[in-house]
C-alpha cells in the first residue's frame, strides 16, 4: 500500500516537472482546454438564469376575465361570490372598465388616442391569480370561469411564457449539443498533446521497457499529464467563465434597470463548478488513456 | 542460471537469426558471444534478457521456462538483468544522475536509499565526479561507463553487454573489461557480445561463437555441451 501510494506520489512529482519545465506549453494547453469548457459553461450559466428568471415570472402567472360590455351589476356580484367560492384561486381583483380607462389615461403617450375615442371600449374584468399554476388546473379553471354568466372572455396570461419555455428547451438541447462536440475537440486535443510528447520520449520509453518497466508504469505519468491538463483547463474555464460574467453583468444591470427589472447571471454555484472540473478531469483521463494505448502499442507492442 | 535447448529464433519475413543453439552458463560466469556482425549475437543477448521470446526451442533462465511465461511477468523477469546495450541507450534529456536513477525508479526505489545506489554505482565505474554532467557533454569512453553504472544500479545477478568496447580504442576496451571482471568477482554473471573475439575473450572463459546463426565452437570449459 505504501509502496504503491509512493509510486504514486513519485509520477505526480515526474508530471509536475515536466510541466515546469515547458511551463508556456503547458499554460497554452490548458487555456486552450480552459476556452472550449468555458463556452458550454457560459451557456450553461445563460440558460440557469433565464430559467430562474421564468420561475419568478410564473408565480406572477394571471388570469383575465373579461366581462361582456352589455352585463348587468347583478353578474359582476356573481361572479365575485363564485370567484371567492373558488378553491384555485389563490387572490382575485375586480377592475371596473372605469379605472382601466383611467390607468389607461394616466400614461402620456395614451392621451391622443383615447381622446378621440366617444365613448370606453374598455370591458370590466376581474384579474385572478391562481393557486396552482400546472397546465391542467389552469386548463380547468379556464373552463369553469367561461361558463360564469356575463363572461366574455377568459385570457391566461402564459402564452409567452410557454414560448419562452420552448425556447429554453431548444437552448437546453444547443447547450448538450456543443458541449457533446466540444468534449470530442477536448479529446482530440489533450490526446493530441500527449501523442506528441510520448514521441518526443520514445527512448526513455524504450529503454524503460526493455530493462523491466511494466505498461502501466509508462502508462501512468501520461494519464496524470491528461487528468491534470483536464482539471487545470477546467480551473482555467471557471476563471473565463466568472469574469465573462461579471463583465456582462456589468452592462445588464443598467438595461435591467430600464425594464425595472432585477435580472443579473448569476455565477456558478459550487456544485456546477465542481461539475465542471470533475467532467474535465474524466475528459482527460479518457483522452490520456485513448493515445497512450494507440501511441505506446507502436513503441513497446 | 541460462540454458539454451535447441533454440531457433526467426524475425517474421526475413531468415532465421539463430538455429539450433543449445548452451549453458552456470552462476557466476563470464560469457563472451563472439562471431562477424550480423551472426546473431544481439538475438541470442535479446532471448536471454527475455526482450525476444524463441520461435521453438527452450530457453531457461533460473529454472523458469521463458515461452511459457505470461506477457506480464515479462518486465520484472528483465529486472533480474543489467543491460549494456550497443548503442548505450543513454537519455540526453537529463544528467548522469537521473539516467542511472531510472532503473531504480521503475524498480520503485527513490529517494535517500536511491541516491546512495547511484552514487555507488557512478563510483565503481568512475564517474563520481560528473553527476550532473549532461551525457552529451562525455567522451565516447565515459558513456560507455555510464551506461554500465545504469546497468548495475539495481544489483542484477546478470550483467549483459552488447559490443561494450566496439567503438573504444584497446586501453579503453581493456578498462571497460576488467570493469565486467569485477562484477564477476562479486558474483555477477556476466555476458559480453564482441566481434572482436580474439582481442578480448581468451581461451579461460566460455566462448560462444556464432556463425551465421548458428554456435560454431563453445570454450573449454563447456566441451560436452557442443555435442
Amino acid at each position: 500500500m505504501n509502496n504503491w501510494f509512493s509510486q504514486h506520489m513519485q509520477t505526480l512529482e515526474l508530471v509536475l516537472r515536466r510541466f515546469k519545465t515547458n511551463k508556456l506549453s503547458t499554460l497554452l494547453i490548458c487555456l486552450a482546454i480552459g476556452v472550449t469548457l468555458a463556452l458550454p459553461s457560459l451557456l450553461y450559466a445563460v440558460l440557469d438564469s433565464a430559467n430562474g428568471l421564468t420561475n419568478n415570472v410564473k408565480s406572477e402567472s394571471k388570469i383575465s376575465i373579461f366581462l361582456t360590455l352589455n352585463h348587468d351589476d347583478a353578474a359582476v356580484d356573481n361572479i365575485t361570490t363564485a370567484l371567492k367560492n373558488e378553491a384555485k384561486i389563490n387572490r382575485f381583483k375586480f377592475v371596473s372598465k372605469d379605472d382601466a380607462l383611467k390607468n389607461l389615461q394616466a400614461v402620456e403617450a395614451n392621451k391622443d388616442v383615447l381622446n378621440s375615442l366617444q365613448n370606453n371600449p374598455l370591458p370590466d374584468a376581474f384579474l385572478i391569480e391562481p393557486k396552482q399554476l400546472d397546465n391542467d388546473s389552469i386548463a380547468s379553471l379556464k373552463s369553469t370561469l367561461g361558463k360564469l354568466d356575463g363572461v366574455e372572455e377568459v385570457i391566461v396570461d402564459g402564452a409567452w411564457l410557454k414560448r419562452l419555455n420552448a425556447l429554453l428547451a431548444l437552448g437546453q438541447k444547443a447547450l448538450t449539443i456543443v458541449a457533446g462536440l466540444l468534449a470530442f475537440a477536448l479529446v482530440a486535443v489533450i490526446g493530441n498533446t500527449l501523442h506528441m510528447q510520448i514521441l518526443t520520449q520514445q527512448a526513455e520509453i524504450e529503454l524503460s521497457y526493455l530493462i523491466g518497466a511494466t505498461k502501466s508504469f509508462i502508462r501512468r505519468p501520461f494519464l496524470y499529464a491528461g487528468a491534470l491538463y483536464g482539471l487545470l483547463g477546467g480551473l482555467f474555464a471557471l476563471l473565463i467563465t466568472y469574469a465573462a460574467i461579471l463583465l456582462f453583468n456589468q452592462s445588464l444591470a443598467p438595461l435591467a434597470a430600464e425594464y425595472q427589472a432585477d435580472f443579473a447571471l448569476h455565477l456558478p454555484r459550487f456544485s456546477v463548478c465542481f461539475v465542471i472540473c470533475a467532467l474535465a478531469l474524466l475528459l482527460g483521463i479518457i483522452a490520456a488513456y485513448l493515445a497512450v494505448s494507440k501511441s505506446l502499442s507502436k513503441s513497446i507492442g | 542460471m541460462i540454458t539454451f535447448d535447441n533454440v531457433t529464433k526467426r524475425y517474421p519475413g526475413s531468415h532465421e537469426a539463430l538455429t539450433g543453439v543449445s548452451f549453458s552458463i552456470e552462476r557466476g560466469d563470464i560469457a563472451y558471444v563472439t562471431g562477424h556482425s550480423g551472426a546473431g549475437k544481439s538475438t541470442l543477448l535479446k532471448l536471454i534478457a527475455t526482450i525476444e521470446r524463441p520461435t521453438s526451442g527452450i530457453v531457461l533462465i533460473n529454472n523458469q521456462n521463458v515461452s511459457k511465461l505470461k506477457e506480464a511477468t515479462l518486465p520484472f523477469m528483465r529486472r533480474q538483468f543489467g543491460m549494456v546495450f550497443q548503442d548505450h541507450k543513454l537519455l540526453y534529456d537529463r544528467n548522469c544522475y537521473h539516467n542511472v536513477a531510472l532503473p531504480l525508479a521503475i524498480n520503485g526505489i527513490t529517494g535517500h536509499e536511491a541516491g546512495k545506489r547511484i552514487r555507488a554505482a557512478l563510483d565503481k565505474v568512475g564517474l563520481l565526479g560528473k553527476e550532473k554532467a549532461m551525457p552529451i557533454t562525455l567522451s565516447g569512453g565515459e558513456q560507455q561507463r555510464l551506461a554500465i553504472a545504469r546497468a548495475v544500479v539495481s544489483r542484477p545477478a546478470i550483467l549483459i553487454a552488447d559490443e561494450p568496447t566496439g567503438n573504444l580504442d584497446r586501453n579503453y576496451a581493456a578498462d571497460i573489461i576488467t570493469l565486467f571482471k569485477a562484477f564477476q568477482q562479486v558474483g555477477v554473471t556476466v555476458i559480453i557480445a564482441t566481434h572482436d573475439a580474439l582481442g578480448q575473450a581468451n581461451l579461460e572463459n566460455k566462448v560462444l561463437h556464432l556463425n551465421h546463426g548458428k554456435l560454431a565452437s563453445l570454450g573449454l570449459e563447456n566441451a560436452e555441451a557442443t555435442a
